[in-house]
C-alpha cells in the first residue's frame, strides 16, 4: 500500500512456538530484532516452493531473498540495517559464516526433508496448501533436495555420516568460538549470530528429538543456553511493535479450519450420491445436489461455527428427507421439465 | 380447405386401385401380347419400350398423386420397423436415439420431417461420412405402414485436424487453436481431441478431451478435458497464472450449461515487480467449483444483430471440496442485450448492460481478499457488441486499462525490464463491475460495401469497478459509483467475416481517472461471436 512508512517482513508461518518455523525466514527475523528495527511481520502460506520469500518491502521498495545476496545483504547495501560493519573484515567472521551457511544450513536441509518423516517439513510449509497439492510440493522438494545434495541410493549412507559429521565439526567449533560470550563476535549481534540461531531454533524446536543433528547441538550446552538466553531477550521480550505471540498453532492469518462436522456431512453427501447415481437418473440426484450446495453456501456465511453447524446439519438432513418422500420418476420428470423451458 | 370430418383415403387404397388397374394392364398387356405374338416380330421392341414408358408414367402419377395429397392434407402413415445398416462399430443405442422422432410420428409429413432433423443429428455426431434414410413399404398384412430404413457409412478416416479461430466463454480474448480429433473410438461417437490454442492476451494452452454426445443412459453430452493453461498478464498487472485443471460438462442444452472445474492454480511473478497486493495473492490454490449457465439468444445475429434480445446469467460457486484449504467464492454475472431495427439502411440500435460481483465465502468474507485471476476486469481489443457473457469489453480503453491500481516495486536507477510498465502500476481488478453500451449501426449507400457486409457504426460505452472485499465496501456508496464512471463515444467501420468481427474505430474518451489506460484515438478490435 502507498504511503506505508513501516517495513514488512513477509515470512513463512509461525508454528512450533517460533515466529516463523522456516530456517530460510527466521534469520532474517533475528536480525532485525537484533538491530531493534521496527517491523511488522505478514505472512505467506500459498507458496511454499518460492525462493522470494522472506522479503521484505516498504511501499514501493522491496528487498527480495533471491536478489542480492539475500535479504540481509540488501538491508546492509541499502543502507537501512547494518550490524556487519565492524565485524565483516574479520577472517573468522566470514569462515564461520561460510560454515553455517554451508555445512549447517544442509545438515538442517537433510535432516528436515530426509532424515525425519518431513511431518514438520509438512507443517512448516504446506498446512494451508489443499491436500493434492501439499502432497505432490512435498514429494518434489524431497527429489530437489536429494539433487541439491547429492544423494542418491548408492551414497545415501556415506552421505549421511558425512553431513552429520560435519555439522558435528562445526557445533564444536562454534562451542569453542561462543564459549562464554554473549555472541559470536566481539560481544555484539551480526547476521552470523543471526543464521546461526535460525538453525539452532529450527533445530531444538521443529526436530523431532529422536533427530540426530537436534542430539549432537544438544551436547553443546553454552549453544543451547545461548539460544534461551537470546529467545528470551529478544524474541518473547517483545521489543518491537507488532510482533505476534507464537505458539504451536497455525498461523492465524489464513483461518481455513472449519469444524470436522463439514467433512463428515461432505463426506456422508458422497456417498448418498454415489448411491443414488447408480439407483436412479442423474436427475434424480439434481435437486439433492442443489439444495445441499444451497445450504454449503448459506451456512458458510455465518460467524458462528456452532449455529452452521445446525443450520447445515438441519438444512443437509431437511434436503434428504425431501427428497426421500419423492417418488424417483417424479423428481426426473420435473427436473426434465424444469431443465426444457426456454 | 376440405370438409374437416371428411377423412383422406389412406395411401394404401391408392394402391390397391393402382394394383388393379395394373392387373388391367396386365390383363390388356397379356391379350396385347398374345396378339403381339400373332403379329410381325418387328413390331416387339417398340411395344416393350411403350410399356416401360407406360409404367414411367404410372409411377409419375402415382407419386404426383401423393405430392397433391400432402400439400392439401396429412396423409397419415405409421412405422412399423427403423432399420439401421451400416454400422459395425458404432452402437445401435446411439443412433437409434437420434430416431425416436420417426418412431412415434403418425403421417407421412411427420416422418419426413423427422427424418430430415434425425439425418442432420447423425451428421453432427462426426462419425459418419454419409448418412441416408429411405421409407420402405411396411409389410403387406400392415396396411398404412413404412419401414424406415437408415443407412450409415461409418467415416473411414477417424482421425481429423483443424486450425481456426474461437472465442470461448472462459476465454478472455479471442484464440487461434489447432486441433487433431480421433472420432468414435469405443462406437459412442465419442470424439477425442488434441488441442493446442493462443489467445491475442498471451494465453497458451495445451488440452485434450473426449465428448459423448449420447452416453448410456444420460440424455445430455457428456465432456471431460484436461488442460493446462499458462496466462501472462505481466505487463498489466505483474503476475503470471498456470492452471492445470480438469473440467467436466454435467449437462448442456440450448439454453442451460452446467460443468464443474477442478484446477490447480499457480500465481508467479517472475519480474519481482509487482505491487504488494499482487504479491499476497502469488502462490498456489486448489479451485473446485461448479458452473451454471443460462443462455437466452433471440437476436437474428451474433456477429451484426438487428433484432432481437439475449440475456446470459452465469453463477460459479468455488471450494466445492471436503479441504476447507480450497479457494472459496462466490461469482455472478448478468449480460442484457436487446437490438432495435429502424428499417432504412439497415439502421439498428444495440443496447447492452452487463454486471458482475465476486464475493469469497466463508467466515468474515468481506474482509478477506479476494482471487484475483477471478476478478473484473475492463478494456481489451474485444467489441461489447460481440462479446456476450458478462462485464469485460469498453471501447478506447486498452487490455486490464481501468479500475483499481497499484505502484509496483521501484528499482534502484534504471530498469531494463521490458515487461514493465512505464506508468509503474498494477491494475487490481474489482469486485464489482457494471458496464453498458449503445451502439447504433448502418450500412453505407454504396452497394459493394453491403454485398461484403461492411457498415459502420456510432457507439458509447461506460463502466467501472469498484473493490468490495478487504472491508472496502464501507467507502463504496452508489452516488460515488456513478461519479467514477468511465465513458468513451466514437465511431468506425465494422468488417464482418466468417470468423470474426474486425472493428477499425475512432474513440474519444469523455471521462477517465488516475492511472487508466485508454486514450482517444484509432483501435482496432478483433472478436470472434
Amino acid at each position: 500500500m502507498e504511503g506505508v512508512a513501516e517495513f514488512n517482513l513477509v515470512a513463512r508461518k509461525p508454528c512450533f512456538g517460533l515466529p516463523t518455523a522456516c530456517p530460510t525466514c527466521l534469520p532474517v527475523y533475528l536480525y532485525l530484532k537484533f538491530a531493534h528495527f521496527p517491523f511488522h511481520v505478514a505472512f505467506n502460506s500459498l507458496y511454499p516452493d518460492s525462493d522470494q520469500i522472506p522479503y521484505v518491502e516498504n511501499g514501493t521498495y522491496m528487498a527480495y531473498n533471491n536478489e542480492n545476496g539475500g535479504v540481509i545483504e540488501r538491508l546492509k547495501e541499502d543502507g537501512i540495517v547494518d550490524l556487519d560493519s565492524q565485524v565483516n573484515s574479520q577472517p573468522e567472521w566470514i569462515s564461520t559464516k561460510a560454515m553455517i551457511s554451508s555445512w549447517l544450513a544442509d545438515a538442517l536441509l537433510y535432516e528436515l526433508w530426509l532424515g525425519s518423516d518431513g511431518s514438520s517439513a509438512c507443517k512448516i510449509y504446506y498446512s494451508d496448501l489443499a491436500w493434492p497439492i501439499g502432497k505432490f510440493l512435498f514429494l518434489q522438494q524431497v527429489r530437489t533436495v536429494k539433487q541439491q545434495l547429492g544423494i542418491t541410493k548408492d551414497n545415501s549412507e556415506w552421505r549421511e555420516e558425512e553431513i552429520y559429521g560435519r555439522a558435528n565439526i562445526a557445533y564444536k567449533a562454534l562451542s569453542t568460538r561462543l564459549g562464554e560470550h554473549d555472541f559470536l563476535f566481539d560481544n555484539r549481534p551480526s547476521s552470523v549470530d543471526a543464521f546461526f540461531l535460525g538453525h539452532v531454533f529450527v533445530t531444538l524446536q521443529v526436530l523431532p528429538e529422536t533427530s540426530v543433528l537436534r542430539s549432537k547441538l544438544i551436547e553443546n550446552g553454552n549453544l543451547v543456553r545461548f539460544a534461551d538466553r537470546v529467545k528470551i531477550e529478544f524474541i518473547e521480550a517483545g521489543s518491537s511493535s507488532s510482533v505476534p505471540q507464537f505458539h504451536s498453532d497455525p498461523s492465524s492469518s489464513t483461518p481455513r479450519r472449519v469444524p470436522s462436522n463439514w467433512s463428515k456431512i461432505f463426506k456422508l453427501h458422497l456417498y448418498l450420491i454415489f448411491i443414488n447415481w447408480y439407483l436412479f437418473d442423474f436427475f434424480a440426484i439434481a435437486k439433492p445436489v442443489v439444495l445441499c450446495l444451497v445450504a454449503i453456501v448459506i451456512c458458510s456465511c455465518f460467524r458462528s461455527p456452532g449455529l452452521k453447524c445446525q443450520l447445515g446439519i438441519m438444512a443437509n438432513y431437511g434436503s434428504w428427507f425431501g427428497c426421500l418422500l419423492i417418488i424417483n420418476d417424479w423428481s426426473s420428470a420435473k427436473c426434465m421439465d424444469f431443465l426444457k423451458m426456454p | 380447405m376440405g370438409n374437416p370430418d371428411e377423412k383422406p383415403d389412406p395411401i394404401i387404397s391408392d394402391y390397391e386401385i393402382e394394383e388393379e388397374e395394373d392387373d388391367d394392364e396386365e390383363d390388356l398387356e397379356e391379350e396385347e401380347d398374345d396378339d403381339e405374338l400373332e403379329d410381325d416380330s418387328d413390331v416387339a421392341a417398340p411395344k416393350v419400350r411403350g410399356n416401360r414408358e407406360a409404367e414411367v408414367r404410372a409411377a409419375k402419377a402415382k407419386m404426383d398423386n401423393l405430392f397433391r395429397r400432402m400439400r392439401t392434407g396429412t396423409v397419415p402413415l405409421r412405422v412399423h420397423n427403423v432399420i439401421v445398416k451400416g454400422n459395425t462399430k458404432t452402437k445401435e443405442q446411439l443412433i437409434e436415439a437420434e430416431l425416436e422422432a420417426i418412431r412415434n410420428a403418425s403421417s407421412m409429413q411427420e416422418i419426413i420431417e423427422a427424418a430430415s432433423v434425425a439425418n442432420f443429428r447423425l451428421r453432427e455426431l462426426e462419425c459418419f461420412d454419409s448418412v441416408n434414410i429411405t421409407l420402405d413399404a411396411g409389410p403387406p398384412e400392415l396396411p398404412g405402414t413404412t419401414n424406415v430404413i437408415v443407412e450409415v457409412v461409418e467415416a473411414k478416416r477417424p482421425f481429423t485436424g483443424q486450425i481456426g479461430t474461437f472465442t470461448k466463454g472462459e476465454a478472455k480474448s479471442s484464440t487461434v487453436e489447432g486441433s487433431v480429433k480421433y472420432r468414435n473410438l469405443f462406437g459412442y461417437g465419442d470424439i477425442w481431441d488434441g488441442t493446442l490454442a493462443y489467445g491475442f492476451d498471451r494465453s497458451a494452452e495445451v488440452s485434450a478431451g473426449v465428448y459423448f454426445p449420447r452416453f448410456e443412459r444420460l440424455v445430455t453430452p457428456v465432456m471431460a478435458r484436461v488442460s493446462l493453461l499458462s496466462q501472462d498478464w505481466l505487463k498489466f498487472s505483474s503476475y503470471k497464472e498456470r492452471s492445470l485443471g480438469l473440467s467436466l460438462g454435467l449437462f448442456s442444452s440450448t439454453h442451460h450449461d452446467l460443468a464443474y472445474n477442478f484446477a490447480w492454480r499457480t500465481l508467479t511473478d517472475p519480474s519481482q515487480m509487482s505491487s504488494m497486493s499482487i504479491r499476497r495473492q502469488l502462490g498456489h490454490n486448489l479451485l473446485s467449483s461448479l458452473k451454471y449457465t443460462f443462455k437466452f439468444d433471440k437476436r437474428n445475429s451474433t456477429v451484426r444483430p438487428t433484432r432481437g434480445h439475449a440475456f446470459v446469467s452465469t453463477t460459479q460457486v468455488s471450494g466445492l471440496t471436503p479441504d476447507s484449504r480450497s479457494l472459496r467464492f462466490l461469482r455472478q454475472e448478468f449480460d442484457l442485450r436487446y437490438a432495435v431495427p429502424f428499417g432504412f439502411y439497415h439502421t439498428a440500435l444495440n443496447f447492452g448492460v452487463s454486471s458482475g460481483v465476486l464475493v469469497p465465502l466463508g467466515r468474515g468474507f468481506l474482509s478477506m481478499s479476494s482471487s484475483l485471476p477471478e476478478r473484473f476486469f475492463l478494456g481489451g481489443n474485444l467489441s461489447p457488441v460481440c462479446t456476450l457473457g458478462g462485464p469485460s469489453a469498453l471501447w478506447g480503453f486498452k487490455t486490464r486499462g481501468m479500475g483499481p491500481t497499484e505502484s509496483r516495486r521501484q528499482m534502484r536507477g534504471n530498469s531494463n525490464d521490458e515487461n514493465a510498465d512505464p506508468t509503474g502500476v498494477d491494475f487490481l481488478g474489482g469486485d464489482l463491475a457494471v458496464s453498458a453500451f449503445a451502439d447504433l449501426s448502418f450500412d453505407f449507400p454504396l452497394k459493394f460495401f453491403k454485398e461484403k457486409g461492411i457498415h459502420g457504426h456510432l457507439f458509447a460505452c461506460a463502466g467501472n469497478i469498484a473493490k468490495l472485499t478487504e472491508n472496502e465496501y464501507r467507502n463504496l456508496s452508489l452516488p460515488k459509483f456513478l461519479e467514477s464512471f468511465r465513458s468513451s463515444v466514437g465511431a468506425g467501420i465494422v468488417l464482418p467475416t466468417n470468423l470474426f468481427r474486425l472493428e477499425v474505430n475512432y474513440c474519444y474518451i469523455l471521462k477517465k481517472f488516475g492511472h487508466d489506460n485508454g486514450k482517444s484515438g484509432f483501435q482496432i478490435s478483433i472478436s470472434a461471436p
